[in-house]
């Protein structure tokens, strides 16, 4: 393991390799640039796709799979799996259905129920993966389908819950536009600009190497560019769509807890040595039950969420028996995002470019006229070779 | 003649049928360096552990700066100042020399920050100790997963006087190491020592790494207090004997 045959350089160069960047905070470089491609090709291929609308609608398709993805991303970096979250989404929004049209519970406390639930379910299969020592996979299988079940037993006879006119619609439903928006585009240009200012002047302080144009103008330019694109694109549609306004929001603030605080920093230590982090005093156990816990938040949100857009819940709802697709997806978008399967590597913001990826293929591929199936193909390969160019990457950045 | 400020005395710890250690006894000065050494399954590691509140010995005194105490838990230990670098020295690859060194004990900002954590002065007090140590080569951004066994061994004990320990111990630091990786190593923990810590070293390599770097030999054979030397006075043959036992010339130097 350790490697004896390296004598210890006394100049050891402070500047790291491209591809030890490649395998760090640049993890996400790869897929950003294949979704580029993507768009290009699809570009070329019909003429409806670059088209306002057709992104709008992309866009909002993203949303659920890259919510769930978000919080799946926590657990992953800790080196466990949670199989439960598509389940999870299902089982919390006919929750949050049964709560408004049984019992007529106003929306907004609805929706925290069914949040509240998810991260429950979350903290309770963590508590028992950490207690007995269950493999997580397993245990959250044999969770998703008690959920499942449940859920079967919560919907009415009708197997359905409409929710049209019910309140719960307006969430997906609502855009907004003209100052409203482009305030909400400052206000998150603002803040990313204070978190990456506030770490550049802190450096500079300290007396420590500080780049201006690398470490503040670079990062916020680019994320200025793309909200401000994304808003430019959708303004003369409707709009930015809530349900993207929420999983940007949600995408901030899951970087910030996962690159900027303590919480984080042991997500990642865990994910690679949860030995070295017992023994450096972090409660591994308590860590790992919030993650799932968090993790079964954003699931619970982004199955309302998609019970919001398709006004009802149902049977199929959180992808059916199994989590079906939603499953598949959510944690094929975090893996084609840059996040390891096998703990402590990767980036919050690859589940947003996993899901875009993801349903940038669905939807390019649907205008092209390509039946389902090969789309199905398609994605398969893509998360396999997303995975093959990642653990490239790790082998390069590797001593020796 | 230096008061010790780590003192065992009279030690036994049993597993079970196993008599690890007998009646062992070991001081712990200051600015020295204390090479604990023996044979394989000699009882170094389990002396180790019970100094470092891994183990309750079943009978004897542990006294630390002249009082006696329980030393029933890690923590415990480490909070009254003694750190232990164990041999697989439990760093994340994935993180950076300065996170691994505050790892768990992370300088953070301010509530409204998310207790934000403050990476730049931790960098910077990551500087200072390194630098007070000599090892200022060490790239504080690389990730320790990406460097040499010899480096990531110093990081292991920075990491361990980075809270200003009194007691350094060190389970095996050179068992892994190049021969010019185990000489840095060395001389880090003369580097310790100069500064005032007591150090106690683990180590196989009598010939090289024990006599150039150590004060003073304690040898332990079959649990129980072989002998004790002066480094100065002493030659690799007559450690080695100690080991092993009697008087049998038994050449140990591979
Ligand atoms: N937790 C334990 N349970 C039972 N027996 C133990 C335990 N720890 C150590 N022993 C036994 O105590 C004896 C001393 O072991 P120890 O690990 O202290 O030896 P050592 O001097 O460090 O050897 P080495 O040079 O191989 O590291 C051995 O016989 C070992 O098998
Ligand atoms: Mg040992």
């Amino acid at each position: 393991m350790t490697d004896a045959s390296i004598p210890p350089t006394p100049t050891a160069t402070p500047t790291r390799s491209l591809t030890e960047r490649l395998g760090n905070e640049l993890s996400f470089v790869p897929v950003a640039v294949g979704l580029i491609a993507l768009f290009l090709f699809f570009a070329t291929q019909s003429d409806v796709f670059l088209t306002s609308r057709n992104l709008s609608n992309l866009l909002v398709q993203s949303t659920v799979t890259g919510i769930i993805a978000l919080g799946l991303v926590f657990v992953l970096l800790t080196g466990e799996i949670d199989l439960s979250v598509a389940a999870t989404s299902g089982v919390a929004s006919v929750f949050m259905a049964k709560l408004v049209m049984d019992f007529g519970l106003p929306v907004p406390l609805a929706i925290l129920a069914g949040v509240a639930l998810g991260g429950l379910v979350g903290a309770a299969s963590a508590r028992w993966v950490t207690l007995i020592g269950v493999p997580s996979f397993v245990v959250t299988l044999g969770v998703g389908l008690v959920l499942n079940g449940i859920q079967l037993l919560l919907l009415p006879r009708t197997g359905r819950y409409n929710l049209m006119n019910s309140g719960v619609d307006q969430l997906a439903a609502t855009h907004v536009t003209g100052p409203m928006a482009w305030g909400l585009v400052l206000c998150a240009i603002v803040l990313f600009a204070l978190v990456m200012g506030s770490t550049w002047r802190s450096r500079q302080r300290a007396g420590l190497s500080a780049s201006f144009n690398a470490g503040v103008l670079l990062p916020v330019v680019i994320v200025a560019l793309f909200l401000v694109g994304v808003l430019v694109f959708l303004e003369n549609q409707r709009g930015l769509p809530m349900p993207v306004i929420l999983f940007l929001a949600l995408l901030g603030v899951m970087s910030y807890i996962a690159s900027e605080t303590r919480f984080g920093t042991y997500l990642y230590a865990i994910g690679n040595n949860a030995e070295a982090a017992r023994r450096a005093g972090i409660k591994v156990d308590r860590i790992k039950i919030t993650a799932f816990a968090i993790a079964g938040c954003m699931a619970a949100f982004g199955g309302i969420l998609s019970a919001s857009r398709s006004l009802g819940v149902s049977v199929s709802s959180g992808g059916g028996v199994g989590g079906g697709a939603l499953l598949l997806e959510s944690i094929a978008a975090a893996v084609i995002g840059g996040v390891s399967l096998f703990g402590g590597r990767g980036m919050v913001v690859g589940a947003l470019f996993g899901a875009l990826i993801i349903a940038t293929v669905s939807n390019g591929l649907n205008l092209m006229g390509v039946a389902n199936e090969a789309r199905l193909i398609v994605t398969g390969l893509l998360l396999v070779v997303a995975v093959s160019i990642d653990r490239g990457i790790e082998r390069l950045a590797r001593p020796g | 003649m230096t008061q010790p400020i780590l003192s065992l005395r009279g030690i036994t710890k049993h597993f079970g049928g196993v008599k690890a250690l007998t009646d062992v006894s070991l001081d712990l000065e200051p600015g020295k360096v204390v090479a604990l050494v023996g044979d394989n399954g000699a009882g170094k590691s389990t002396l180790v552990k019970v100094m470092s509140g891994v183990h309750r010995p079943d009978s004897g005194t542990y006294l630390f700066e002249g009082r006696e105490v329980a030393a029933s838990n890690p923590a415990e230990v480490a909070d009254m100042g003694v750190q232990t670098v164990y041999q697989d020295l439990a760093l994340c690859d994935n993180l950076d020399a300065v996170q691994n060194l505050f790892l768990g004990r992370e300088l953070t900002g301010p509530w409204y920050t998310g207790y934000r954590v403050s990476r730049a002065a931790a960098e910077k007090r990551a500087k200072e100790v390194l630098k007070r140590l000599r090892l200022d080569s060490i790239s504080l951004t690389r990730n320790v997963g990406a460097m040499s066994g010899g480096q990531r061994q110093n990081i292991a004990i920075a990491r361990s006087i980075l809270w200003e320990p009194k007691v350094v111990l060190l389970d095996e630091p050179t068992a892994a190491l190049s021969h010019s990786a185990a000489e840095q190593v060395g001389d880090l923990v003369r580097e310790l020592a100069s500064h005032g810590l007591a150090v106690l070293v683990i180590s196989h390599d009598i010939h090289h790494f024990v006599l150039d770097n150590t004060d003073r030999i304690e040898v332990l054979r079959l649990g129980r207090n072989a002998a004790s030397f002066n480094s100065k006075d002493v030659t690799g043959e007559q450690v080695v004997n100690a080991m092993v036992g009697g008087n049998e010339a038994v050449n140990m130097a591979g």
